[in-house]
């Protein structure tokens, strides 16, 4: 980037501000100011802690300095409502400070709809929001005169929103304002990434105006180390509760430790154990998203204040907000990926001149071998973070509604708008008319909905929409975030099990713990005791869509098993794993309890190598298992296994099930798997060859609840089915049972209609992570160790420990019935009672 | 995750027996009464995703074409002679006069090869304009078929309820359509491929049944499994 320096000078109101503080300003906010004055964007990478909201916000200061300009200059976008917020009062100080006359405001959902009307017509200079209200805000008629005379839209923490769909809701928007605004200037703020050239490219599409790339580097490297035990590491499971005892004495050696897991249920977990051990009753807290709102904010108030020790968290505390004086950060479990670590090491210590400190603590005995593999790629600084994603056709036929709805569109003009947005950028005009004929008629072959249509044709062949109650429906089912349907947790007094039957009925009441996922009730009887909010509770029973819990004791309470907030192992780090396994030399760095392991395993077995997948063979009771170890994550896992199960079904292997983890996958079955592989009547060349992502694949889909999982989303956003209607809402049940019953009526008749190829396209990249499948199968291609055995090998022992332990999400639903069945005609015949 | 994924094939046709009469339960939801050579199918809501779409919701119309080629496909397996649907054939009142000119030509084609019974339901209690006929109930074999099922029924089969069955056994849980009974009142699942369903431990059923005589068959993939009571959940 060219050196702009000289030209930089800063009004003196502002030199004086800095002066005042005993502040000079940074140079990468400099730089962002002589990007400003050159006419073009920018995209600031730094770390937390670099000053970077006041980098982005300089511009607009020194533009507004003399107070004369009217209207909207600044657009600023948050991906968190709370971000905005704290962005606004750190922004007010200066301008307080400094006497400027600037006015900043929020607009979030919880801005009143006179004020949000009111900033409509009469709009802040900088005004605070999210990519939903910007889409709300867009498709208002009033937004052409709106936007006019924006000067600037700052993006922050743009990282985190570029790999999701509101990343493509925001690059639809920001091609809109693009137009709107002629002399649009973009300033994004990100953390590190790893193709940086990729989000500058995504910038600097919507305006094709030249977009610098300014990157802070220094900081002191980070601390970093794994936590040193004495204790037995576990094969198995997630809880680390060997480590508790070990994490108490560390969180009283700091200041205030910030404790990062991987899982609600995680942190339900390890709140339960430091207390458990907590004799001094040191200020611990915890936070995740389950977690009623009063309740979070008490602990971040708390945080700020500084009166807490340390606080378990999820990922809610990954981006921007400053929690205070954060001296160390723990990861609990599998990091999962170099750049997640790296940004949240950088949770602790917001000052660029110290070095954070970070402990990783393993859970099991292969996650020993992930963070060995992500301490040397934190020391190396390797990002491996995900990519900016190509856009989804559900966005974007949200996205033609609410243009619709601002004013009539010409479909040439529209698409060409589209391919402003980076994620659109080759979106073919084929495409595109198929995704206005979704929004008009639903799109559909058989055409049977000329009649209702939600767009029409004006006479200039223009799409205007039918009438107001379209642009209702649009409002109240804006944007891309879908909920699992989620029920309150109220606690009330226990009324007392007898084998599982209760007594008196619910009452009305109770104090509001927070929230979860309806499904997990459904796994529960009354009686059932499970952790919430760090309590061991008492399921009592569901009513109206709240779930009533009582104070419980229980030794053995069920954990919540949360459905979010499981990152796949990156598959840079997947890769180093493979790299220490084939490297008996790095062993040494490993506790011995691990490389003992290692050895054995290599001693009665053989080791993965980089290149190759072991693939292990041998019986164990009255089955025959095989286990494999592609390390590619549990989703990409568990494709393979129901991709496999049907293929050895085929070769009459009589398979009969399947459990995957993080690092391996077990089946297990019937036949005799050695011997079929030792007489050829069983190649694993061609079980494991690549065409299963054709015609086997195919035939899952059909009915998988994976791929009806993905299709309610993309229902949802497209705005084929409502999310709520006006005046009554619908229950996340009724929603999941429809969109179940629509992809199977739309799947057997137009397997090739649009939201089903936008299903396709999510559910490759999500929860089947094809794309990952498809890249290892190509990687292991003729490169397939088998090592039939006699007994299990020590490296399968986690793996086989998992089985059972695992609930299943929709398929194998026939055994379950089957076996219900089984158990009524041994009933009736008078045997096996049970 | 992990799963069990086969199980040993049980290959007889289950058999539902109700008030003294064999019946074949389907795994399509319809049920066969071989000795009276006819189908009974409950809430077929013909064009019910259409009725959708005039509200601004373009779910894809092709609910009423699987619906039919269900019923194609029992008639057909069973070799029945008279269908007799329990009310709620039609999602709307006026829905007949919507039908896409090819399912109205299946539909006709149907009424002219088997004997057409369409009983009046909440959502259809108006005669419609298709084949066969129409009537508020029908005896059949001494028993009663209506669309609403009745507290203190003797010999009665309806719809209506849409009933569905969550079971869990051994860590797995399933939830499905099913037909219930307790040898006096029976209640068929809803038939139609755009109708979604109710617990049957759920208030909608409350007082209905005599507990102790419950007898619940699920619908499979390929064939209906009678499970037992005790295996029931809410949910």
């Amino acid at each position: 980037m060219p050196d702009l320096r000289v030209t930089t000078a800063l009004p003196p109101i502002i030199e004086d501000w800095f002066a005042g503080k005993g502040w000079s300003p940074r140079q990468h906010q400099l730089d962002v100011l002589a990007s400003w004055q050159a006419g073009a964007s920018a995209l600031l990478i730094a770390p937390t802690g670099a000053g970077k909201t006041l980098a982005g916000f300089l511009p607009t200061l020194v533009d507004l300095v003399d107070g004369k300009f009217d209207g909207l200059h600044t657009l600023y976008i948050s991906p968190l409502k709370a971000l905005a917020v704290d962005v606004q009062r750190n922004l007010n100080a200066p301008i307080l400070e400094m006497g400027l006359r600037i006015s900043a405001e929020t607009r979030t959902g919880d801005t009143p709809a006179s004020k949000r009307a009111r900033q409509r017509t009469k709009p802040p200079h900088i005004l605070l929001t999210t990519p939903e209200q910007l889409a709300l805000l867009i498709s208002h008629p009033q937004a052409e005169i709106l936007f006019g005379s924006l000067k600037r839209i700052v993006l922050d923490e743009l990282h985190a929103l570029v790999t999701s769909k509101r990343g493509e809701l925001l690059s639809l928007a920001l091609a809109r304002i693009a137009k709107l605004a002629p002399n649009l200037q973009i300033t994004a703020l990100s953390a590190t990434v790893a193709r940086p050239d990729l989000l500058r490219d995504w910038i600097a599409q919507p305006t094709l105006r030249e977009t610098h790339l300014l990157t802070t580097t220094g900081g002191a490297p980070p601390v970093l180390e794994i936590l040193e035990t004495e204790q037995r590491l576990p094969w198995a499971g997630h809880s680390a509760n060997y480590a508790h005892a070990d994490l108490y004495e560390v969180i009283k050696q700091h200041r205030t430790t910030l404790l990062f897991v991987n899982t609600r249920s995680q942190a339900e977990l390890l709140f339960q154990g430091l207390w458990a051990v907590n004799d001094d009753m040191l200020p611990i807290a915890l936070h995740h998203g389950s977690l009623s709102v009063e309740q979070r904010r008490k602990v971040e108030s708390a945080m700020v204040a500084g009166e807490l020790k340390a606080v378990v968290c999820t990922s809610t505390l990954d981006l921007g907000i400053d929690w205070g004086d954060v001296d160390l950060v723990v990861q609990v479990g599998a990091p999962k990926g170099s750049s997640r670590m790296l940004q949240r090491i950088g949770r602790a210590n917001h000052r660029l001149d110290e070095p954070s400190k970070a402990m990783l603590v393993p859970s099991n005995r292969f996650e020993v071998l992930e963070c060995e593999a992500a301490l040397e790629a934190v020391a190396e600084n390797h990002q491996d973070s995900e990519d900016p994603v190509n856009g989804g056709y559900d966005v974007l036929a949200q996205h033609v509604l609410g243009m619709a709805c601002a004013a009539p569109f010409d479909a040439l003009n529209l698409y060409d708008e589209v391919r402003r947005a980076w994620p659109y950028r080759d979106l073919p005009w084929e495409q595109f008319e198929r995704v206005v004929d979704f929004v008009a008629t639903g799109g559909y072959a058989l055409r049977a909905y000329e009649r209702y249509a939600r767009l029409k044709r004006t006479e200039d062949g223009l799409w205007r929409v039918a009438n107001p109650q379209v642009v209702q429906q649009y409002r109240l089912n804006i944007g891309t975030i879908i909920e699992e349907p989620m029920v309150r947790v109220r606690l009330i007094r226990s009324r007392g099990f007898k084998k599982g039957q209760s007594k008196s009925p619910i009452g009305a009441g109770g104090r509001v713990l927070g929230e979860m996922e309806e499904y997990f009730f459904g796994t529960l009887l009354p009686g059932d005791t499970f952790i919430f909010g760090g309590e061991i509770v008492a399921f009592e029973g569901l009513k109206d869509n709240e779930a009533f819990v009582s104070r419980a004791q229980s030794a053995n309470p069920k954990i919540p098993s949360y459905m979010g907030g499981r990152f796949p192992l990156s598959t840079y780090l997947a890769d180093r794993v493979r790299l220490i396994l084939d490297s008996p030399d790095e062993w040494k760095k490993l506790p011995d309890q691990v490389s003992d392991w290692l050895r054995l395993q290599r001693d009665v077995s053989v080791l993965p190598r980089r290149d190759s997948l072991l693939v292990e063979t041998f019986p164990r009771g009255t089955q025959n298992y095989l286990v494999c170890y592609p390390f590619e994550g549990r989703l990409a896992h568990q494709t393979l296994g129901m991709l496999l199960t049907r293929r050895l079904e085929r070769a009459r292997a009589r398979p009969l099930g399947f459990v995957a983890s993080e690092y391996a996958l077990a089946i297990w079955g019937l036949g005799d798997l050695s011997a079929l592989i030792r007489s050829e009547r069983l190649s694993l060349d061609e079980l494991f060859s690549e065409d299963m992502l054709g015609d086997d694949l195919e035939d899952w889909l059909d009915d998988s609840a994976l791929m009806k999982r993905t299709f309610r989303n993309c229902a949802i956003i497209s705005g084929l089915i409502e999310r709520r209607h006006p005046g009554k809402e619908k229950t996340g049940r009724q929603i999941t049972m429809s969109s179940d019953l629509i992809y199977d009526v739309l799947y057997q008749h137009e397997p090739d209609h649009i939201l089903i190829q936008a299903t396709r396209r999510d559910a490759a990249r999500g929860l089947l992570d094809i794309e990952r499948l498809g890249d290892m199968l190509r990687r292991i291609r003729e490169h397939i160790e088998h090592k039939p055995l006699e007994r299990v090998s020590p490296l399968a022992v986690p793996i086989l420990l998992d089985i059972g332990k695992e609930p299943i999400f929709g398929e194998g639903r026939e055994s379950a019935m089957a076996d219900a069945a089984d158990e009524l005609m041994r009933e009736a015949l008078g045997s096996d009672p049970i | 995750m992990g799963q069990t994924l086969y199980k040993a094939e049980i290959t007889e046709t289950p058999i539902l027996r109700f008030a003294g009469h064999n019946f074949e339960p389907l795994p399509s939801g319809g049920l066969y009464w071989h000795a009276q050579e006819t189908l009974l199918v409950a809430d077929l809501h013909f064009e019910k995703m259409a009725s959708f779409a005039r509200r601004g919701q373009m779910l894809p119309p092709y609910d009423t074409g699987l619906t039919l080629a269900r019923l194609e496909s029992d008639i057909r397996r069973t070799g029945a002679k008279r269908l007799v649907s329990l009310g709620d054939s039609f999602h709307r009142v006026d829905a007949s006069s919507l039908l896409t000119n090819s399912d109205r030509m299946r539909l006709d084609a149907l009424t002219d090869l088997v004997d057409c019974i369409w009983l009046s339901g909440n959502h259809d209690p108006a005669p419609h304009a298709i084949g066969g006929t129409c009537l508020p109930e029908l005896d059949l074999g001494g028993l009663t078929l209506t669309h609403e099922p009745k507290k203190g029924a003797n010999g009665l089969m309806a719809g209506h309820l849409h009933p569905a069955a969550h079971i869990h056994i051994d860590g797995r849980s399933t939830r499905r359509p099913c037909f219930v009974h307790d040898n006096r009142l029976l209640i068929l699942p809803a038939y139609g491929a755009s109708t979604g369903s109710i617990n049957i431990l759920s208030p909608a059923f409350l007082g209905l049944f005599h507990w102790p005589a419950l007898e619940v068959t699920m619908l499979g993939k390929d064939r209906t499994y009678p499970v037992s009571p005790k295996r029931l959940v809410r949910g």
